[in-house]
Order: C-alpha cells, then structure tokens, then sequence
C-alpha cells in the first residue's frame, strides 16, 4: 500500500466517482463513465480536463469507422495519487479506532452508516 | 499535480464516517466497472438455444434441415465469442491486477468440459434406450447446464474481481473491528442499482 496522502483534487465527489471507476479499469469509454455516474457530457468533459491537467488521467481519442471514439485512462500518477488518498482515509478511520471512538459505530447502528 | 495533503487529524466520529462513506463509495464504483466486464445474462441463453437447435437438427436427419441449422447456430456461437465479448470490453477494460487470470484458466475449461460432458452423456444414455429425440434432450440438459454453471461462474469471476480490486486498492492492515464489516460485506447482498445504496443513506 502506498504512503497516505489525502487529495483534495480527488476528493471532490464526483471526480472521486471518475477516478475510482478509472482505479479498477485499464481504460473506459468517455460514453461508458457519462453513463455509470450519471454526468452530462459538458459536466465529465470539465472534470477530465481538470484530472488531466493534474496528470492524473489520460484521455484517448481515436475513430472506429467515421464515428470518434474518447477513452480515458488513469495515469501512473494518478493510480498513485489514488492509492495515497485511499490509504489516507483508511489512516483516519484507523486512528479513529485507535482513539476508541466508538461513535462511528454508534451512528451506524442509528442508520447513519447501516447496511 | 493534484493537492496532496497530509491525512486529516482524525479522532473525531464525523471524519470516519466521512472517510467510511468515500471508501464505500470507491468500492461502489468499482464493483460497477467489474459487473460491466462480465459476460452480459442472455450470453448463456443465446448459446444454450443454439446448442438446443444443433441437437433438434441433428435428431431431424434432414440433410436440409442440418445444412442449414447447424452452420446457422455456428454462426450464433462464434458471434457471440468474437463480437459480444470484446464488445463488453470495447466500454470499459478492467485493470490487469483485478482479473482473475489464473481461476478463469481453470473455470473456463471446466464449464465447457462440464457442458460437453452432461451433453455426450445424456445424449448416449438416452440413444442407448431408445428414448425419443436422444440429441435433442441430451444437447438440451447440456445447454441447461450452461445457463446454470454460466451466470455462476459469471459472479465467481465478479467476486473474485472485486476481492483482487479490495487486496489491490483498498486493503488496508490497519482497517480492523466493525468498519471492516460495513465497509467490505458480500457483493451478493448489494443490489446493482446505485442509487439503492446499502452502505450509508443519501443519495450522492
């Protein structure tokens, strides 16, 4: 596991739900996250940009027939800044354990967190 | 390049749970992208009729009939190997570290042993007693095979998939006691549908 290192640029909402699909695939179709994450094409366009301005993805444009076709994948960088943010949230529910707070646990029984 | 910070101090029940419900999310997704990459459910009902029809042909013994049925239902098998597959890959590929190379090396043989041998078997026991149309019901209990073994070895591959994401991605040595439960149940108790979220309530 990679050292800790929580990511604003990452932790935003909808950008965690683009990295996150990206994390668990070689590459996805522009049309396939669009769809998953229930974005506009103007909405996932802006937050590509913006990982890809941070070199966290990677974005891949090619034609099948006459039609284009827009992938993006996630770079080494950004797997890495994935990883580190991950490992930062786990630290911090880890420490919260550590701290014998046992709130969390509380609220999940309250619904809050529940299954 | 990106904003990498230092962890938050923790300590306080609304970042963990914060952090809880992120890392739910992540693994959400994730098990999105995996159900994505697997063989769509009427993959198996598609090849189980046209391994249907190569037996009700072949028990018709009309040269007609076979010229025209068994490389039709050929056709269907190899489209479906050579199109639909690398069509489900063509929207998303999964990451290398999330395949399940070496089980699919053994699970995949093992289905088509097991659809080859309940097909002979059944057919030869059924011609053997002069049971009526032998190859058609021998081919059926084969086809019936596969649509039984084939959606369950479809969720063994999601299961595996999404436990190598977890030990790739989100396994953490020091994640113990009740988060581990919240955060890492069985995929078969969720449903697909994101907005039914079974972690944490609110919608995103």
């Amino acid at each position: 596991m990679s050292t800790a290192g929580f990511d604003e640029l990452i932790h935003a909402p909808t950008r965690l739900e683009i990295v996150s699909l990206l994390a668990a695939a070689q590459w996805a179709e522009f049309k396939y996250i669009r769809d998953e994450l229930g974005l506009s094409d103007s909405a996932l366009s802006k937050q590509l940009s913006t990982l890809e301005s941070a070199g966290y993805v990677e974005i891949r444009k090619s034609f099948v027939g006459k039609r284009p076709r827009t992938s993006a994948s996630l770079s080494r960088a950004g797997r890495r800044a994935f990883e580190q943010h991950v490992a930062a949230l786990q630290q911090i529910i880890a420490r919260s354990q550590q701290d014998g707070d046992s709130r969390p646990v509380a609220e999940a029984d309250s619904g809050i967190v529940g299954r | 390049m990106g904003g990498t910070q230092q962890p938050q101090p923790a300590g306080t029940g609304d970042s963990a749970v914060e952090a809880a419900a992120e890392l739910a999310e992540i693994e959400r997704t994730q098990e999105h992208v995996i159900r994505a990459a697997l063989v769509p459910g009427w993959y198996w009902w598609v090849m189980a009729a046209a391994i249907v029809a190569i037996g009700a042909a072949r028990d018709s013994h009309d040269q007609v009939v076979l010229a025209i049925t068994i490389p039709l239902a050929i056709l269907v098998i190899a489209v479906l190997i050579i199109a639909t597959i690398p069509g489900v890959r063509r929207r998303v590929r999964v990451h290398g570290a999330v395949k399940p190379a070496t089980q699919a090396a053994v699970a995949i043989p093992g289905l088509i042993l097991l659809v080859d041998g309940v097909t002979i078997a059944a057919s030869a026991s059924l011609a053997h007693y002069r049971v009526p149309h032998p190859l058609t019901i021998g081919y059926g209990a084969g086809a019936a095979a596969l649509v039984i073994a084939g959606p369950l070895l479809n969720r063994y591959f999601g299961r595996l998939m999404l436990r190598n994401a977890r030990q790739h991605m989100i396994e953490a040595p020091g994640l113990r006691g009740p988060w581990r439960g919240l955060l890492y149940s069985d995929p078969g108790d969720r449903s697909p549908d994101r907005a039914g979220s079974t972690h944490y309530g609110g919608g995103r």
